[in-house]
């Protein structure tokens, strides 16, 4: 049977997304264990929650409370994002019929949506080559990885809606015939979009509002049908009031007061001219390398990438304000500190790579258009600059990328893993209490390092221990009522072995066999595997 | 993704090929786990697919809108109905009735 084109081209892209897939997973394809910083947890528990439970909820169960409980300013004490995305990974929970590993791959499935959105825009306005080159582009984005393995992971997959809005916009805006099937696409995503995540919504408001104003002005018309709109709204509207808990959280945010740093920060005009941000006002929340150019889309990448700006801002046929709103857009929202609004600016920035990686392909790939030569030299140099491309991107952003994402990624086997992420031990340690402890207990924990040089490091190794064993988890020595805790009946203890063996930490050890021996002779051991021991706190029976 | 061919034998040839890529990959790197994914995307997305068949859209469209659509309406709709039933029930009422609706809508426009 013969394939034509279009199945070739496609076939092609599955092989790349698949392969984005294989670099993306690589943390989870070593061990079936759950990682990433505090966010990651919070998305895992919610989602682990709903599949392992069985049920939805409404309010927060108290070990999701504890930290999350306030995160919702209009509806304290429920979710603090609309459900859909969660419900997505507990969905997949249920399927996958396992607690970690379906909930990660669907994750990474959905964080790296960007690139098939990215791969089927540009394919749809500029063709095959542009795309795949974009699409591969994109994987080794650091700003696209780093926030899926934090754990900023709904604000990942709602990003991907970004230019699928913008094409349903385009598409109904182009239409001589203004048939309002894709202005209703587009309603519907937006829609899905603030389901999502609000910094994503925003993004998507303000890139509709600059390709409107584009595309206006190319077509020298103002384009409105006010039944188009009003149907358009109501789609809207439907969506925005699913989830009204979590979807009104938006306005509180947006009416909140900044912050003195905030203000701070909005008084910089100099901003105007710089595309990122001062990595010392995001001093311990992202690596400095984040605000970087060189290291986030490499150098080589910067004169195609202005090329490929140059060439449309020269062109401006249609599908390239398309472009230039989408830039332009993004534009708007890594300023928006100047209109005061500078929570979460960081984070807009890891958007850049979904405009960028087109546009520096669109740059390569046109480059041979721009000289008149014979069309055999000119599809010789296309084709040549292409495969120039592809190597710089696997020599340079797949090395680069390697160095940050790879098998050993939030391995506790690892100097950079052992304290932040729970080792086999702990993970069953967890699932047995989640199995055995009923959900009004408590845990508190001892073996961990609590001291002030450890605590942020373990503080994410104590939460996943939480988020495993889906109680309330702290740790014992940082309790503030410790003395009134032993005796109280509402409390396990588990006492962890398997780190201060690795730290040779003899004193802790000591410490550890002592309060066993003092404090839990005379309750119940009810676990003792893997150099973990938990205890009831009640009288041996 | 610009699938123009409507071809639909060609089409369903070219979909099983992805498909067995899909799985095959899916069970190296993830064992039964990962094919259980690789299903449970395509069931959710599927009544989506067959809305959007009925509209002039390109068979990428069709694709991507589907699954965007199917990670996302999909389960809004199964965490509603988890409210009052088991979560576990709520996914298989909510594909059943999806899928009904689909056929119901497909049949009253053939009419």
């Amino acid at each position: 049977m013969k394939f034509n084109k279009n199945y070739i081209q496609t076939f092609i892209f599955i092989l790349v997304y698949l392969f984005g897939i294989y670099f993306w997973t690589q943390p989870l394809q070593e061990r079936k264990l759950p990682y990433g910083e505090y966010d990651a947890m919070s998305h895992f528990e919610v989602a682990d929650y709903l599949a392992y439970n069985d049920k939805s909820f409404v309010n927060l169960p108290p070990y999701i409370d504890l930290r999350y409980g306030l995160d919702n300013k209009f509806k304290p004490h429920t979710l603090w994002y609309p459900p859909p995305f969660h419900t997505a990974l507990g969905i997949m929970e249920v399927i996958g019929n396992e607690r970690v590993v379906p909930v990660f791959l669907l994750n990474a499935i959905m964080a790296s949506f960007i690139i098939i959105t990215v791969y089927f825009v540009i394919n749809s306005l500029f063709g095959f080559l542009p795309a795949i080159l974009s699409s591969l582009l994109l994987i080794f984005s650091p700003r696209d990885f780093m926030p899926y393995l934090w754990g900023q992971w709904p604000e990942r997959f709602a990003y991907a809606l970004v230019p699928i809005i913008l094409y349903c916009f385009y598409k109904y805006l182009i239409d001589k015939e203004r048939k309002p099937l894709f202005l209703y696409l587009a309603a519907l995503f937006l829609g899905i979009n603030i389901l999502i995540h609000p910094l994503a919504f925003f993004h998507s408001v303000f890139g509709l509002i600059v390709l409107y104003v584009f595309i206006c002005i190319k077509q020298r018309k103002f384009i409105f049908s006010v039944k188009h709109v009003s149907i358009a709204a109501v789609i809207f509207l439907i969506l925005f009031m699913l989830f009204p808990y979590q979807t009104f959280n938006i306005f509180p945010q947006l009416f909140s007061k900044p912050s003195g740093d905030q203000n701070k920060q909005s008084l910089d005009l100099s901003r105007l001219f710089q595309w990122s941000l001062n990595p010392k006002d995001y001093a311990g929340s992202v690596p400095e390398s984040y605000f970087s150019f060189t290291e986030m889309h490499a150098l080589w990448t910067l004169p195609f990438l202005l090329l490929g700006i140059i060439l449309l801002a020269w062109r401006r046929e249609e599908r390239d304000l398309f472009m230039l709103a989408w830039l332009v857009s993004l534009y708007f929202i890594l300023h928006r500190d100047i209109l005061g609004k500078a929570s979460f600016l960081h984070r807009s920035l890891s958007a850049s790579a979904h405009i960028f990686a087109p546009l520096t392909a669109i740059g390569i790939v046109y480059i041979a258009s721009i000289v008149k030569h014979p069309s055999k030299l000119n599809k010789f140099l296309k084709y040549g600059l292409a495969v120039l491309f592809i190597y710089l991107a696997l020599t340079i952003n797949m090395a680069s990328a390697s160095k940050m994402l790879n098998k050993n990624t939030y391995n506790p086997n690892t100097q950079a893993g052992f304290f932040v992420s729970l080792n086999e031990q702990e993970f069953e340690a967890s699932q047995w209490v989640l199995e055995n402890v009923p959900k009004s207990y408590n845990v508190t924990l001892i073996g961990i390092p609590y001291q002030d040089n450890f605590v942020s490091a373990t503080a994410k190794k104590i939460r996943w221990v939480a988020a495993a064993s889906q109680h309330v988890t702290r740790f014992y020595y940082l309790l503030p009522n410790k003395e009134n805790v032993v005796k109280s009946p509402d409390w396990y203890v588990m006492m962890d072995y398997t780190m201060v063996g690795s730290l040779n930490d003899k004193a802790t050890f000591d410490e550890m066999q002592l309060f066993e021996k003092d404090i839990l002779a005379n309750h119940t051991l009810v676990y003792n595997q893997n150099n973990i021991r938990v205890y009831k706190l009640e009288p041996k029976k | 993704m610009s699938l123009k061919n409507n071809d639909s034998k060609e089409l369903i040839a070219f979909l099983i090929i992805i498909l067995l890529v899909i799985l095959v990959f899916s069970y190296v790197l993830f064992g039964a786990i990962g094919i259980r994914i690789a299903l449970g995307i395509i069931l959710m997305s599927l009544p989506f697919y067959i809305v959007l068949n009925n509209f002039s859209l390109l068979d990428g469209e069709k694709f991507v809108f589907s699954a965007l659509l199917g990670l996302t309406i999909f389960p809004s709709l199964v965490y509603l109905l988890g409210l009052v039933i088991s979560f576990r029930m709520a996914i298989a009422a909510i594909f059943a009735v999806l899928i009904i609706l689909v056929i119901l809508l497909n049949k009253i426009r053939k009419k």
